[in-house]
């Protein structure tokens, strides 16, 4: 887990969670956080001004050297995009997630998937 | 909360059953008008004839299947979502069945809208779910989200959490590698406009 020390940190501190324990072979059930306005580019601030679309378009994950997932989104996903999904744990590399936003943004994080 | 829009019209009519109009009902002074109305609203109401009468009721009733939350009675896809799946899809049937789509029924927050799905398709190598899909009929964008996957996934689940602008049917559909497309689909009632 580590969150790249940018000038806007609040934006793209991504976090991955892995269970304590993780039997090899087993489904391993990964929880996904990354800070990000995830603006629609529909909503004016109080005094009437657009706030421009920014959101997470392109979410990549590796698994050692192997792409398993690539997610495609929208500004219709909530702010501080939240996402839960499955792994074969079959092997011990680390698990990759980059994070890419419509205004060139590029997030990161990592964990190790380790056996017990 | 948006009234049902569209036709307004009821799903699974018999077209054979005549409806009830006002002109059926003579008019009368009031007191023989309700000893006949009253007796002829029974019978009707018996028949079930009354309750699909438009003339007679206008307004939806809020037990009306369109209205309740979680029922998908009128989920045939606006021209708009046909129009997104047809691209993602071109004239492939996309069946009901082996997609699980969990979601509250009334979220309090249109910003923050829990999403679980889950399928039982296989995951193997040659024959698994490449992506799965997450449309929200009356969102400013229909296509919410694509979520491909490969085999080292394992098992198709996604669980997030989206925004949503309206009552809106939420739909999952799951493709395959060997081209199959799977959905469900659930009408979501949110109390706020999450999109702007």
């Amino acid at each position: 887990m580590s969150a790249r020390l940018e000038a806007r940190p609040e934006i793209g501190d991504g976090r991955i969670l892995l269970p304590d324990s993780i039997e090899r072979g087993s489904l391993v059930h990964v929880r996904t956080l990354v800070s990000h306005p995830m603006h629609t580019g529909l909503f004016n601030t109080p005094e009437g001004e657009p706030i421009a679309a920014h959101f997470v378009d392109e979410v990549v994950i590796r698994y050692g050297e192997e792409t398993i997932a690539r997610f495609r989104w929208t500004s219709g996903i909530s702010r501080d995009p939240f996402v839960t999904f499955p792994i074969r744990a079959d092997r011990e590399a680390p698990l990759h997630i980059t994070w890419k936003d419509n205004l060139g943004g590029v997030f990161e994080a990592s964990a190790e998937v380790r056996f017990s | 909360m948006t009234a049902p829009g569209g036709s307004g019209t009821l799903a699974e009519e018999d077209s054979q059953t005549p409806l009830v109009t006002h002109s059926v009902l003579p008019s009368l002074s009031r007191r023989s008008f309700l000893g006949r109305l009253l007796p002829a609203l029974g019978a009707l109401l018996g028949l079930g004839l009354l309750a699909r009468s438009p003339g007679v009721f206008a307004a939806p009733a809020r037990n009306e299947p369109s209205r309740r939350p979680g029922r998908t009675d009128d989920d045939e896809p606006s021209e708009a979502v046909k129009e997104v799946l047809r691209g993602l899809f071109g004239d492939r049937p996309i069946r009901t069945g082996h997609v699980q789509l969990d979601m509250p029924e009334s979220p309090p927050d249109g910003r923050l809208v829990p999403v679980f799905i889950e399928s039982d398709l296989p995951m193997k190598p040659g024959n698994h779910v490449k992506a799965i899909h997450l449309l929200v009929d009356k969102n400013p964008d229909i296509h919410v989200a694509a979520f491909e996957i490969t085999p080292a996934i394992g098992l198709a689940s996604i669980d997030t959490r989206i925004k949503m602008r309206a009552t809106s049917h939420v739909r999952a559909i799951v493709e395959t590698s060997r081209g199959e497309v799977w959905w469900a689909t659930k009408k979501v009632f949110p109390a706020t406009n999450g999109c702007g």
